[in-house]
């Protein structure tokens, strides 16, 4: 990738936002900042970045924080995306963000080359699953029920399981795909499917478990 | 130009005086004293003020049609249009939109004002032509009824609309049905409780001291409900203040007792690195548990003792534990190895290893399992001296012991132990 990735960073502490951008690596260049939703929403739809650094907690708006911004910019979920970044670990933050559209989730205390990582990942179509976004996942859709079919959207298959399984443990994509004997691309590929499931489906069970987490 | 002729905000009835005097460009008081002496003139001052009264819009009513006469529509048939405005006075809506649509979910719909206007005229001609065709009409008995009900429209105008609405809406007056479980109720137990107090009395005596105990009961109820109600407002937004405020003070002594007491103390070690990095670690930790607690998961379950123990390791070492966390279980004393085993896995982890440890707990009904990750060079378990028992002893003797089994394996980044325990004697062993 020649040309530097454009990013948007929004968080509402200018500290944060100045040591993430000194963080970030030279594959990527930060457009613009916005600290609150309307801001975001604002400097998103002037640059439209390749990705969106995204704080789940913001002030400004109707109160929605990420998913907010992310809902407003839904026009623009073709060609920007959005990563989550957040000092939150609850299934409510995570997974709300997830469900309007983000393409991935980081804790802000991961280090200047992990964000870089998940970055460039997400800028490639991809999503970036944390240990703890893949435990919710898990959570969410049960470990024992396996589907039939690859796509259906109810239930992980059994590889989108291993795979969940193995980045809940702790490993990164290459070492998913070193345990599994699979390409790298093939790993992204199962983390894709499962993002999609988790944004799209409506079983039963995950709505409950939303429901229950006050998610949805 | 004139100022528009309007009722006045600043009034001592209906604000017609004053509305009348600035329209004039004279006094208010010249214009009420004008009033008054005309009122001496056979009434006339009296039939002047009740006129304007309903003719005269209030100058929000008038703001209100002024924005409407855009609409061209509306130009042809203004006349109607300011009728019907004012024909609404009462029961509008706190917006202009309920003026449009909503004005039908008022309680008084439009037009309704001047049929009862009209039907009282009505009423009183007929009274007047009753008693010059000698039937005896009770004057004694209407006409305080009449002064009553004049003195409960003043009271309730001195409410805005938009209490006056809500007024109507938490009696659930709004509607016509409301209106009549009102009215019905309130004469259920009027005529209810009369013939208890009275006894037994002739249904003459019955019925006029009835009204008399109606209307002043209704009197009252009218003229004091606007106060009543603003009270027990006042009341219920004090009250719910004063919760607020219990639940920040309860924040505040927690956010002191915790988050202020580690920010003292890092000050303190600023200068070791290793001390600031543990205190904001186990204090984020405590902070995140505090607010983000899952309150469904029940405590003292296998989840929060991994947890705790790997809160445990992290002060010890200083290294970050990072737990996952699916499913849960209750504590036995096999889950108790698992525990302990795991503790002993996350210590290695943290001692030789060091950098982040990653926790996986899964818990099924089927059975329990952990992970332990870390990213240090490896070892092999041949290569570690036999009279070392930590790992055999600890790890690998601890879980067969209780069933289960435990695997050390070399990911080529890394060592990952594996704890595994099954649920299906869980029977035999409680």
């Amino acid at each position: 990738m020649t040309e530097p990735i454009s990013i948007v960073v929004v968080d509402d502490h200018a500290i944060f936002r100045s040591g993430l951008k000194a963080d970030l690596d030279g594959r990527m260049q930060v457009v613009a900042e916005a600290a609150t939703v309307e801001e975001a929403i604002t400097a998103i739809h002037r640059h439209t970045p390749a990705v969106v650094l995204l704080d789940v907690h913001l002030p400004g708006g109707r109160g929605g924080g990420g998913a907010e911004v992310v809902a407003g910019c839904a026009d623009l979920l073709g060609s920007t995306r959005f990563l989550a970044l957040s000092v939150s670990d609850s299934a409510e933050d995570v997974v709300s963000v997830i469900r309007a559209g983000a393409r991935g989730y980081v804790t802000k205390t991961v280090s200047g080359a992990e964000i870089s990582d998940a970055v460039v990942r997400v800028a490639g179509g991809d999503a970036a699953f944390s240990p703890r976004l893949a435990g919710f996942v898990l959570d969410a859709f049960g470990t024992a029920a396996v589907a039939a079919v690859d796509d259906e959207l109810d239930k992980l298959s059994a590889r989108e399981l291993e795979v969940m399984r193995l980045i809940a443990r702790g490993y990164s994509y290459k070492e998913v795909a070193k345990e599994l004997f699979i390409s790298i691309k093939t790993v992204e590929t199962h983390v894709s499917a499962v993002l999609r499931k988790l944004q799209l489906s409506s079983r039963h069970e995950l709505t409950r478990w939303a429901v229950d987490r006050r998610i949805l | 130009m004139r100022e528009p002729l309007v009722r006045s905000d600043a009034r001592v009835i209906a604000g017609v005086c004053g509305g009348l005097a600035r329209h004039l460009g004279i006094s208010t008081t010249v214009c009420r004293l004008g009033v008054t002496a005309l009122t001496l003139v056979g009434g006339a001052g009296i039939l002047l003020y009740v006129w304007l009264w309903l003719l005269v819009p209030t100058a929000e009513e008038y703001a209100r049609n002024g924005a409407r006469s855009f609409d061209p529509r509306r130009l042809g048939s203004l006349p109607a249009a300011v009728q019907r405005d004012f024909a609404r006075g009462f029961g509008r809506g706190p917006g202009p939109d309920a003026a449009d649509g909503s004005a039908g979910a008022q309680l008084f719909r439009p037009g309704t004002r001047e049929i009862a206007i009209g039907g009282a005229l009505l009423l009183a001609a007929a009274a007047v032509v009753l008693q010059m065709a000698g039937v005896n009409v009770a004057w004694g008995t209407w006409l305080p009824l009449l002064a009553i009900a004049g003195g409960a429209v003043i009271a309730w105008m001195q409410l805005d609309d938009a209490r006056r609405t809500e007024v109507m809406d938490r009696a659930g007056a709004t509607g016509t049905q409301g209106v009549a479980r009102l009215v019905a109720g309130l004469v259920l137990v009027v005529v209810g409780i009369f013939p208890l107090v009275s006894g037994t009395g002739s249904l003459e005596q019955m019925w006029h001291a009835m009204l008399a105990a109606l209307a002043m009961l209704a009197g009252v109820l009218l003229v004091l409900a606007p106060w009543v109600l603003k009270y027990w407002r006042d009341l219920e937004t004090e009250r719910s203040g004063r919760v607020r405020e219990q639940e920040r003070a309860e924040i505040a002594a927690h956010l002191h007792d915790s988050v202020l007491q580690t920010l003292a103390l890092i000050q303190n070690r600023a200068s070791s690195e290793q001390d600031v990095t543990r205190l904001a670690r186990a204090q984020e930790r405590e902070l995140r548990e505090w607010l983000y607690r899952d309150r469904r998961q029940e405590q003292g379950n296998l989840v929060d003792r991994i947890k705790a123990v790997a809160a445990d390791v992290e002060d010890t070492y200083g290294h970050p534990v990072q737990v996952v966390a699916v499913g849960d279980a209750a504590m036995t004393p096999r889950h108790e190895a698992l525990v302990q085993a795991t503790r002993e896995a996350v210590q290695n982890a943290a001692k030789h290893a060091g950098g982040t440890v990653s926790v996986y707990l899964e818990a099924t009904p089927a059975r329990s399992e952990v992970f332990v990750r870390d990213r240090g060079p490896g070892f092999e378990l041949a290569q570690v001296p036999p009279d070392r028992l930590g790992v055999r002893e600890s790890l690998i003797g601890r879980m067969e012991r209780h069933g289960g089994s435990a695997r050390i394996r070399n990911t080529g980044n890394g060592t990952e132990v594996e704890l595994r325990l099954d649920h299906v004697e869980e029977g035999t062993t409680q």
